[in-house]
């Protein structure tokens, strides 16, 4: 029988263990886990089992297992780890923080969502685990403005965990049990955002946290070195966290065992499960978690009921707007962090996928994504300021039947100065907005083509 | 994110007696956000949301005093609350209507659920209606994909927003409004 992408999760999901989810729950059945239910199901087994290590190791154990960031990225968590000055035996680190990347905004993207809406204890322990590994006293949830509910709920969730010993003065990490060897205290907390997308991108998030307008820092320093209030700094996202728990209690073998291995000799592979939130026209889209390198095809035809009034796939979006598209002839994609080079698109993203069904309007996908980036652009480098607003108004006009064949050139001349050429921007939107741009324009061109009028260049024939 | 062009050499700034950094908030974030942070700038999301929340706005004299609290220049403050869209410099409606109209929105109809919300008030996205009760307005990704058309009203979620559904909420809201109570504090 095929693969199924769920056989080495242990008949039950990983870091969906308490949110139901298919096929090992119904989505109906969810509900908020709160510190005691947390508890009784084997909550903060792993980060007691870690407080028991040394914090080197623990650090080494998650380089063994290697969990690459949910963020988008997918750069390995223990390495980014290993970045932060060392700490010296019996001298004062100072302060050093955590800032957990929880501005979930890319577009098409639901999934960390599902952990702070449901199960906002194992973010909190993944924290702690952190915090221990690294030395770091202060942890921010960095969340997303328009995240309310979700605000609240980790609001309470922080609360129980203070009151349990899990953060504070007393928490666990400051008492003798912390094989760190030097007792500390860990503090977190919530921190919300106001509604700017580029406030995920790592730096203009450490801006959004110190009061200032979300504007990317030029690197280096890398935050690891200075980073938040100039002090060094891990930047994590809220999936990549709520892995570590089970990392620790179970060990990087048993998550090396899940996923697929890297394609590329000496490159990492894709290892363990990811949440996966499918939207657009399929019958049962919802967040998932699937080992990672489940194809797409599998993903829609097998667990979402395949495509919305049995109609063909036309196109899908990886994970998120900033990745790019995938063609009709790409359903096979698999989604891993091998899916850039293998399917020339930006890469695996945040793995929750956008399908669009045969009646899908190319050249409308392209003007909404060339609007959201324009929109969101936060104004500090010229080719994207610019270069996103250029890249709307095409595709606007083109979409309107308005454009004219040189304009297709004139939008993928854009794109790419604004994107690809290295180095003219400060952090990754514009790139993200020349990928998607590029290659919904290359993979679907006839349709673009079919919307503009045809430009003539007048030829004069000497008759003599 | 826009560049706000203004005529600052001629420009005045409202006033009132009462301040809006209220005697609450300042012990609020004496008491809970300040020791948070290594800097009192840290502190500044934070005062502004609870000024937002309270307000529904950001008056400039709401910045002023967050500034003069949090021992900041007025421009420092100005330019972080121009920066993120959840500060409204400008008063609103009551009820802020945002309706989601980034991809996995779009292609399931949100156009269906701006339209009718629109014929409901008599207001385009961006306006307010006369009666000051609502201001409608779309945005980039609610991450709700999985459950779109999204849609919010203040500060609560709408998911797999229907015309009708939003239309009805609508109509609550006014009847609640009609009745003397507000549907919900004014601005959650």
């Amino acid at each position: 029988m095929a693969r199924l992408f769920t056989e080495n999760m242990g008949g039950a999901g990983i870091l969906t263990r308490r949110i139901p989810t298919p096929p090992f729950g119904d989505m109906k059945q969810r509900h908020v886990v709160r510190y005691d239910e947390y508890v009784r199901t084997g909550g903060y087994v792993g980060l007691r089992k870690a407080l028991g290590m040394k914090p080197g190791d623990v650090t080494e154990e998650v380089k063994k297992s290697v969990l690459r960031g949910r963020g988008g990225a997918g750069f390995p968590t223990g390495l980014k780890w290993t970045f932060l000055p060392k700490v010296e035996a019996g001298k004062d680190p100072g302060a050093r923080y955590l800032a957990i990347n929880a501005d979930e905004s890319e577009p098409g993207t639901f999934k960390d969502r599902l952990l702070m809406d449901f199960d906002p204890h194992l973010v909190l322990e993944g924290i702690a685990i952190a915090c221990h590994a690294c030395r770091l006293n202060k942890a921010y949830i960095f969340i997303r403005g328009e995240y309310h509910h979700q605000a609240h709920v980790l609001e309470e969730a922080i609360k129980e965990a203070y009151a349990n010993g899990v953060f504070g003065p007393r928490g666990m990490h400051n008492t003798e049990a912390n094989c760190g060897g030097e007792r500390f205290q860990v503090d977190c907390y919530v921190h919300r955002g106001a509604g700017a997308y580029i406030c995920g991108e790592e730096t203009a998030l450490l801006e959004g946290l110190e009061g200032k307008r979300g504007w990317p820092r030029i690197k280096p320093p890398f935050p690891a070195i200075k980073g938040l209030f100039g002090r060094p700094t891990i930047i994590n996202n809220v999936e990549t966290l709520a892995h570590l728990p089970s990392i620790i209690e179970h060990g990087a073998d048993w998550f090396l065992k899940q996923g697929v291995p890297g394609g590329a000799p000496g490159a990492p592979g894709s290892h363990g499960t990811k949440l996966m939130g499918m939207s657009g026209h399929v019958n049962r889209p919802g967040c998932y978690e699937f080992e990672l390198g489940i194809p797409l095809r599998l993903f829609v035809e097998h667990y979402c009921g395949g495509i919305r009034g049995g109609k063909k796939f036309k196109a899908a979006i990886p994970g998120g707007v900033s990745m790019g598209i995938l063609g009709t002839d790409q359903y096979d994609a698999e989604l891993d962090f091998d899916i850039g080079r293998k399917y020339n698109v930006l890469g695996l993203g945040t793995a929750c996928p956008t399908v669009f069904d045969e009646d899908t309007d190319m050249v409308a996908v392209a003007r909404n994504i060339a609007r959201f980036f324009k929109h969101e652009s936060c104004g500090q480098c010229t080719p994207c300021r610019e270069g996103s607003g250029w890249l709307y108004q095409l595709m606007t006009r083109i979409e309107d039947g308005h454009g004219k064949t040189k304009d297709l050139d004139l939008a993928l001349e854009i794109a790419t100065s604004m994107g690809s050429m290295p180095g003219t921007t400060i952090c990754g939107l514009a790139d993200g907005n020349n990928w998607a741009v590029r290659t919904i324009m290359n993979k679907f061109r006839s349709e673009f083509e079919a919307r503009v009028k045809r430009t003539y260049v007048p030829v004069t024939v000497n008759a003599g | 994110m826009a560049w706000i062009v203004k005529p600052s050499g001629t420009m005045g700034i409202e006033r009132r007696d009462e301040p809006y950094l209220t005697q609450s908030m300042r012990d609020r974030l004496t008491r809970e956000v300040l020791p948070r942070y290594e800097t009192t700038h840290a502190a500044l999301l934070p005062a502004l949301h609870m000024i937002q929340h309270e307000h529904g706005w950001v008056p400039a004299q709401a910045m002023l005093e967050v500034a003069s609290f949090l021992k900041l220049e007025p421009a420092e403050v100005y330019d972080t609350a121009s920066f993120y869209e959840e500060y409204w410099l400008k008063p609103r409606g009551k009820y802020l209507v945002s309706i989601c109209r980034s991809i996995a929105c779009e292609f399931a109809g949100h156009e269906r659920v701006t339209q009718a919300v629109k014929d409901r008030l008599g207001i385009d996205v961006g306006e307010t209606t006369d009666d000051g009760l609502f201001t409608l307005i779309e945005l980039e990704c609610l991450g709700s994909c999985g459950t779109a058309p999204a849609a919010l009203v203040n500060e609560s979620l709408h998911e797999n927003a229907t015309p009708e559904g939003l239309v009805r909420t609508i109509d609550e809201i006014c009847r609640a409004e009609a009745a003397g109570s507000s549907a919900g504090a004014p601005h959650h």
